[in-house]
């Protein structure tokens, strides 16, 4: 049974527009770490962003644990968003607060207007933060403001705020494309060591095939928003990588 | 072959004298064009000294340039036994500045929500609205603000506090607006990404964003208010212009010293003030 399903979703971004999404379909099941591949402009931030709906899709549906997001109005939409955690590519971090408060802002989504504006959460959700921050190497780092650190250590705060939320789904856009080799793949290492653990399924953006391949269990390549390839890594060959990043040869 | 070049010699000396001519045409006519502007110009000075000075200066009260002289000298003594009767009135045009600015300031939160393209509500209303309420606070003098609020609430602070109020709501909003314009848009896809409410992102993402700059347009607009709530006695909502307005009314011009020295002091005092708060805030 798969947990999500994503059924011909197609995206645009202004009715005028190129269509980003034709009609992409696939499945993510409990334990797998998808990467989706492909080039530049083919769509893969606009396809991870549609399942979360920081972007609308047009057409299609998009099942997470058998809940159709596509319809869901806000109330229930942001009820829906604490379930999945999300990593950027340029870490989004709220670089005037602390670590500890960026890390909390994970469950903003639990936290009524009141308590955000007095920034008063609960013991409980304070001693997960520290478990966390001491998981992912910033226990000595805390009190720190979030500009204050490298851009290794900046991703490790936004690992650990995406799993403060407890998420059932991890998105992944781009989480390595802002660090040098060796930095992306301790972060990678992470991620994948904590999905594992906590028993979250990923879905990663990533153009750095090597690093898909190396931890990712599953690939989907991506091209001019249409779907080329959808298999487990090992069926994955140079011939349809050559296919797939095609247009980048041209 | 000589015959030619006498020709053309012939021909070169004729169009020489023709382009001559049309160069010194051409100076001919710039200079009528310019020398009728500056009789216009002169005639429209004349008759405007004529009408504003020479019409309208009360010329027997003015007298000689010697009661001229004297008259200005009496701005010279400063009125020192004044002063001590001055320190409530200086207070409470600091407490105008502040509490004018602080209510202006809270009358921005929606001036700037509204009135930033980015997270404006519903943009075809809200927006024009909230342009709307920084243009009008800005192109009404605060003069002119606080003879509407004397009129609405009487005499007194009150009216300078609103006068105060609404006149800087132009300036905070406009600024704050535009600092929210320009902000980073990844902390607000974080803040949504978690399951945040609008009020959450604009708290998280956007507010420790914009707030720096804010902070200082706020202490800036603070120190021009200060000079503002000094002149606004002067038509009855509170504060040392009031008792300026007394002391010119009563012809003791050197209270009227008095009183700018003390105004010169509260606005010298403002801008120390602000000079740390602003360091204090970057």
């Amino acid at each position: 049974m798969p947990i999500l399903e994503v059924r011909e979703l197609r995206a645009r971004y202004t009715s005028s527009g190129p269509e980003i999404l034709k009609g992409v379909s696939f499945e993510v099941e409990a334990d797998d770490f998808f990467a989706i591949i492909g080039p530049s402009g083919a769509g893969k931030s606009t396809l991870i962003r549609c399942i979360n709906r920081l972007v609308e899709p047009t057409a299609g549906s998009i099942h997470f644990y058998g809940t159709d997001v596509t319809t869901l109005p806000g109330r229930q939409l942001r009820i829906l968003r604490r379930d999945i955690g999300m990593i950027f590519q340029e870490f989004n971090l709220i670089n005037r607060m602390s670590v500890m408060d960026n890390v909390l802002s994970g469950r903003l989504g639990y936290t009524g207007n009141v308590r955000t504006l007095f920034r008063a959460f609960p013991r409980a959700d304070i001693e997960r933060a520290l478990e966390l921050l001491q998981r992912v190497g910033l226990q000595d780092h805390v009190d720190k403001r979030a500009d204050e650190l490298s851009g290794g250590q900046r991703q490790r705060v936004g690992i650990a705020r995406a799993l403060m939320q407890g998420p059932r789904l991890m998105l992944l856009d781009e989480p390595t494309s802002a660090l040098d080799p060796k930095i992306s793949r301790e972060v990678m290492g992470l991620i994948k060591t904590m999905a594992e653990e906590f028993g979250v399924p990923c879905l990663c953006n990533i153009h750095d095939v090597r690093l898909a391949m190396e931890f990712c269990n599953k690939i989907i390549g991506l091209q001019d928003g249409v779907k080329m390839f959808d298999g487990p890594t090992g069926e994955m060959d140079q011939a349809k990588l050559d296919q797939i990043y095609a247009m980048e040869v041209l | 072959m000589s015959t030619f070049r006498q020709a053309a010699a012939t021909a070169d000396v004729a169009w020489r004298s023709r382009a001559a001519d049309q160069v010194l045409d051409s100076r001919r006519r710039r200079r009528y064009r310019v020398s009728t502007f500056v009789m216009v110009l002169v005639v429209l000075v004349v008759w405007s000294v004529q009408v504003t000075i020479i019409d309208d200066t009360d010329w027997e009260r003015m007298g000689s340039l010697q009661s001229v002289l004297a008259a200005a000298g009496e701005f010279l003594a400063v009125d020192w036994a004044l002063f001590p009767s001055l320190a409530g009135p200086a207070v409470e045009t600091l407490m105008i500045a502040c509490l004018g600015t602080l209510l202006g300031v809270v009358i921005c939160v929606p001036a700037a929500w509204f009135g930033a393209l980015n997270i404006t509500p519903y943009k075809p209303v809200t927006y024009p609205l909230a342009r709307l309420m920084m243009t009008l606070s800005r192109s009404i003098h605060e003069i002119v603000w606080a003879l509407f609020f004397v009129a609405v609430v009487g005499l007194g602070p009150l009216a300078g506090i609103f006068a105060i109020a609404v006149r800087s709501v132009g300036f905070i909003a406009k600024m704050s607006a535009e600092a929210i314009e320009d902000i980073d848009h990844g902390p607000v896809e974080a803040i949504r990404a978690v399951g945040g409410n609008g009020f959450q992102v604009m708290l998280y993402a956007i507010l420790p964003q914009v707030l720096p700059q804010v902070l200082g347009v706020i202490i800036f607009e603070w120190e021009i208010n200060i000079r503002r709530s000094a002149i606004l006695g002067l038509v009855g909502a509170g504060g040392l212009g009031l008792v300026f307005f007394r002391q010119l009314n009563t012809f003791n011009f050197a209270g009227v010293t008095a009183v700018i020295i003390a105004i010169l002091a509260l606005i010298l005092l403002g801008e120390v003030l602000s000079y740390f708060a602003r360091k204090a805030v970057i």
